[in-house]
């Protein structure tokens, strides 16, 4: 009797840590859903644009470009919101969860951020968007320690900007120089960075840590928007 | 965060989630136990006991506990009490001599030589079979006597413990002293009972059997927690300590804070010496599973501590880290607040651990009031506040570690 307690306790505690172990693997494969949800839906945003993009070349560029805007901001948003979960989910996961399905999201995201900004560089010009196109160039904690408080300034001031409704007016993309994706190699060479975190803000490089006021001007300098 | 610290957390949460389960099943599968007493048989002559009161500076709470040892049930020519005044400095003397009356020995002591010389000196001069050892400030129910003395029928049983319950709980501190002492010194003592593992026959009220205490060596004058001390010694000699919680003593607890620190230094600080004292207890298989279940609580003390510690050593830098973050925005915490949305998938695996801790934790104070009849609304405060006692454990058995690591003195009050 008095043995067989202990020995219940052990196994009814075993299954209470089994089980939460087993709703982690299940939250986690929930995690994983949304990721590829959004990944998906942002995929399919990409798809629309460049179907736009192939018929700006029968229909003319003006009507394209009435349906690019808001293709664009939605797509713009659905990144950023990807990003953000990529990086909050893998946070959370890193102790008790395999990490190869966060890299890999995490390359495909970045791959998609290069070919969004690509084209948006190229509709830019050709649609006259209003947007300050910013890119952020960041490696791994162990390389860059200002990396973590760069994208820390970044996400507020997109948050102050999403708090008037204005997030279409920045578009930022952020570059893991981690991944040796050969198309962000090749924007490293092209902005010539050689130091970590970087921001290129139209043409110019900036590198090193600048806090929120600073980065504002340099936006602002570039184009006014309603945080200037 | 750290993988290091993860294993820690499923660590100390299987140690402390596995003596929550082993507690409640006891409880639960012995419940109609729980409270049968054995009754003294009517044929037999009642033996004998001595109480033994020692007191020191205690002018302001002995008056009650001499009328409730006055109040006892049990025939007048079979109880002694004796009050041994261990040097106090103020009336306490003045009114013992005024309530004493013919059935009461009162050793008057001019000097103050401590809680378990008094004790000892108190026990030479009884003439019972059994010697009750009650603080001053303390008031035992009328049955205590009538109710422990039949568990000395085993003659294995050393000493019997009582319910201990808080007196006139009145502000937040004491209402979750409350609930602590109704599931620590009351129902986990009984619990422990069943498997001959009760670890400290409470200071408050507990009964020796004298033969015992004098083969033992009475109560060592030396150790700071003589009421833990020398349940170690009765398991050590092959005897038990039983445990009644069909009667009970209350007892007053510290109301300040400042107070309760200093009265938990001594306990964990004396709890820590007389592990030392007698390691030769730990996984000793003659003494059966008190030699397992007393180091397992230090194993889980331990690591608790040092899990809270590294807890607090992140939070620190993960606090230190988001200051110099939100700096370089103008500390605009408004907008990280509330343009954050809350999303389930972002509980990690740590807060189900911390969810299902503070869940047994509060399933099994449930139980326990449950058990013992009181009436939850009543104790809502100390209930809720219990949950949260874990945190100042912790303050209580980091300092008491210092204080043994370091040798510095231990104060009584």
């Amino acid at each position: 009797m008095k043995k067989s307690i202990f020995l219940i306790g052990l196994l009814i505690t075993s299954i209470i840590f089994v089980s939460i172990l087993f709703s982690n693997n299940l939250i986690n494969s929930q995690r994983e859903k949304t990721v590829l949800e959004k990944m998906n839906q942002v995929v399919g945003e990409y798809e629309n644009i460049q179907t736009l993009i192939f018929m700006s070349e029968f229909f003319g560029e003006d009507s394209a470009c009435t349906g690019l805007q808001s293709t664009l901001s939605t797509m713009d948003k659905g990144l950023w919101d990807l990003g953000l979960k990529i990086d909050l989910y893998r946070q959370v996961t890193e102790n008790f969860m395999q990490d190869p399905f966060y890299v890999e999201q995490k390359t495909e995201f970045n791959r998609k951020e290069v070919l969004y900004f690509a084209m948006l560089k190229k509709m830019k010009d050709m649609c006259k968007i209003n947007q300050t196109i910013v890119s952020y160039f960041y490696k791994k904690k162990e390389y860059c320690p200002d990396c973590d408080a760069q994208s820390f300034v970044l996400a507020d001031i997109r948050r102050d900007l999403e708090k008037i409704n204005k997030d279409d007016e920045l578009a930022i993309f952020s570059f893991d120089a981690d991944l040796s994706i050969p198309s962000i190699n090749l924007l490293i060479k092209v902005y010539n960075i050689t130091t970590y975190p970087s921001i290129v803000v139209g043409n110019t490089t900036y590198s090193g840590l600048y806090n929120k006021k600073e980065i504002i001007k340099l936006f602002c300098k570039e184009k006014k928007l309603s945080i200037c | 965060m750290n993988i290091f610290y993860s294993i820690m957390v499923s660590f100390v949460w299987f140690l402390s989630t596995y003596f929550n389960v082993v507690f409640l099943i006891a409880l639960l599968t012995e419940k109609d136990e729980m409270f049968k007493y054995r009754k003294l048989n009517k044929n037999e002559d009642p033996p004998k006991v001595s109480i033994i009161v020692p007191a020191y500076n205690e002018e302001e709470t002995i008056e009650q506990s001499i009328k409730s040892l006055k109040k006892i049930d049990y025939p007048k020519d079979k109880l002694e009490i004796i009050i041994v005044n261990d040097g106090s400095r103020d009336n306490t003397g003045k009114i013992v001599n005024k309530l004493k009356g013919k059935r009461i020995i009162f050793l008057d002591n001019k000097e103050n030589r401590g809680k378990a010389t008094s004790l000892n000196q108190g026990i030479k001069a009884s003439t019972g079979e059994f010697v009750g050892c009650m603080d001053a400030d303390s008031e035992v129910q009328s049955d205590i006597i009538k109710k422990t003395i039949p568990y000395f029928k085993d003659k294995k049983v050393g000493a019997v413990a009582v319910t201990v319950e808080v007196k006139n709980a009145k502000n937040f501190l004491q209402k979750i002293v409350e609930i602590e002492y109704i599931m620590g010194l009351s129902l986990a003592l009984k619990m422990l009972s069943f498997f001959n593992a009760v670890h400290v026959t409470p200071g408050p009220f507990s009964i020796y059997r004298k033969e015992v205490l004098e083969k033992i060596g009475m109560f060592d004058p030396k150790n700071i927690t003589e009421d833990l001390e020398i349940a170690y010694r009765i398991h050590k000699g092959g005897y038990k300590i039983a445990c009644c919680i069909a009667t009970k003593v209350r007892t007053i607890t510290p109301e300040t804070f400042k107070s309760l620190y200093r009265q938990r230094k001594r306990w964990y600080s004396g709890a820590l010496y007389t592990i030392n004292q007698h390691r030769d207890i730990v996984l000793n298989p003659r003494i059966g599973y008190f030699s397992y279940i007393v180091p397992y609580t230090f194993l889980l003390i331990f690591f608790g501590l040092f899990l809270f510690g590294f807890s607090i050593y992140l939070g620190a830098s993960h606090f230190a880290k988001s200051l110099s973050l939100f700096s370089l925005t103008g500390f605009n915490f408004l907008s990280y607040i509330t343009f954050n949305e809350f999303d389930i998938l972002t509980l990690s695996t740590l807060t189900f651990f911390g969810i299902t801790a503070i869940a047994t934790t509060i399933f099994s104070a449930y139980v326990c009031m449950k058990l013992t009849e009181k009436v939850i609304k009543k104790k809502f405060v100390g209930f809720i506040g219990f949950i949260f006692l874990f945190f100042l454990y912790q303050i209580f058995w980091a300092s008491s570690i210092f204080t043994v690591l370091f040798r510095k003195k231990v104060d009584w009050r």
